[in-house]
């Protein structure tokens, strides 16, 4: 999105940087030129106030729509995430600032309340179901697109929230400052695909790892990082290895 | 494969943890088994109330058709809780006064407490209360065994004399001696004496 450098709506909305933007264009363009501009700009900017502030409800309530604004929004390089901290006029229309943070604290409440269950990393479906059960019925419909964007605000936080992409269009979320190395993200990606379960033997014949790199990777996640748990009466292999961020519960 | 509540063949629902293979084994990581064994605990001694046992001994863990084959093994994913994964628990839950190994000084079997001792003083007095049996000597073996099923029914002795025990410090009950066995008499009050 376009922020102060930029052409957007934003960068006209402060007084002293459209002055300097005027003064930069009129040795373009000629000072009748530019008042049409002005004018222009402002007539857009209250058709979309009028528009945001008429669809406010529709916004908050559909995630299409709520996506398809957004789109619209980055594509004018306005923010409508410049929330209340900003002062941005933006957050009074919409009160979209504030709904986006009442998100992000969701995702932290869900995040925080499952870390001991699956180690500080869950499956984005599972976060989209737990979240929207907090929410409830009048919470309306949040969709995938909606939870990443709000951990990109918690970003600030420091906390290492993360949205991380293990493969077949799967993703989980992190929620605590640990360095996921290649291997476990192969072991997570293979984990997501099995509905949980991961071995050694699997490893080695999926990914042509040498036995003692599979066993290395899986101990690592079971003992030092508590991702994962241990099955010692597993059928095929005797031992596996169980992810509960990969796997489906059924609240 | 989706991991969902069960309702067993007594009624009793198990979590969607029951359904997960590697709940049944005791995890090498600390904080992974302090999970393990807090849900355990709390499924023992919910099974216990609703089914009203008292006893749980290591050994149901060993074998097939005693009491606790509904929640000690899970057949629909083909495991089983260990011996001596329960006697750890066990151990966890003699720790916290979950329940008391009885006979004492071994470690094969215990008494479940799903009611306090406290608790089951109340129960018992308020027992005798509305069943108009306050300041009538009753034998223990009639409080065991009531001719009504009462809440009581089938209480080990020991958890009754420890529930005397406690209203007696409140002066609601007195330990009477009877010619064949023990007896006691419940007087009115409450706890807050």
């Amino acid at each position: 999105m376009h922020r102060l450098g930029g052409v957007g709506l934003a960068a006209f909305d402060r007084q002293q940087l459209s002055q300097r933007s005027f003064a930069e264009l009129s040795s373009e363009l000629s000072q009748a030129q530019v008042d049409l501009l002005h004018a222009q700009l402002d007539q857009f900017r209250t058709a979309l106030v009028r528009f945001a502030s008429t669809h406010r409800d529709s916004i908050r309530r559909d995630p299409n729509f709520r996506h398809a604004f957004q789109q619209m929004c980055a594509k004018i390089g306005v923010d409508p995430l410049a929330g209340p901290r900003k002062g941005g006029w933006w957050a009074e229309i919409l009160n979209l600032g504030d709904w986006q943070y009442e998100l992000g604290v969701q995702i932290v409440d869900v995040c925080v309340s499952t870390r001991e269950r699956n180690g500080g990393l869950i499956e984005m479906g599972e976060l989209v179901r737990l979240v929207s059960k907090l929410r409830g019925v009048a919470g309306g419909v949040i969709a995938e697109d909606d939870v990443i964007r709000s951990i990109k605000t918690l970003k600030p936080l420091g906390a290492g929230y993360e949205v991380i992409d293990v493969g077949s269009g799967k993703k989980m979320v992190r929620s605590v400052p640990m360095q996921l190395d290649e291997d476990q993200a192969v072991v997570l990606a293979i984990a997501n695909q099995e509905g949980g379960r991961v071995s050694e033997q699997l490893l080695v014949s999926r990914k042509a790892w040498m036995p003692e790199r599979a066993k290395a990777a899986l101990e690592n996640m079971l003992l030092r990082d508590g991702l994962c748990w241990l099955d010692d009466q597993d059928e095929v292999n005797g031992v596996a290895y169980w992810v509960p961020s990969a796997m489906h519960w059924d609240e | 494969m989706s991991l969902s509540p069960h309702t067993t063949p007594s009624g009793f629902l198990l979590p969607s943890i029951h359904a997960a293979p590697p709940f049944f084994t005791q995890q090498p990581n600390p904080a992974t088994q302090a999970i393990v064994t807090e849900q355990w605990s709390r499924l023992i001694l919910s099974y216990a109330r609703h089914r009203q046992l008292f006893t749980v001994r290591v050994e149901d863990a060993e074998v097939t058709g005693g009491e606790w084959d509904e929640i000690l093994r899970n057949d629909r994913i083909n495991r089983r809780l260990r011996s001596s994964h329960l006697a750890y628990i066990l151990e966890q839950m003699a720790a916290k006064n979950q329940l008391v190994y009885d006979p004492p000084k071994q470690s094969r079997s215990a008494l479940l407490y799903w009611r306090t001792p406290e608790e089951w003083a109340e129960v018992l007095h308020e027992w005798a209360s509305t069943t108009g049996q306050l300041n009538t000597i009753l034998t223990f073996y009639e409080i065991i065994e009531p001719p009504v099923p009462s809440p009581l029914s089938g209480i080990p002795m020991q958890i009754l004399r420890k529930a005397i025990h406690i209203l007696t410090k409140t002066n609601r009950a007195q330990i009477i001696a009877v010619a064949d066995g023990e007896g006691v008499r419940f007087l009115p009050g409450n706890a807050g004496k």
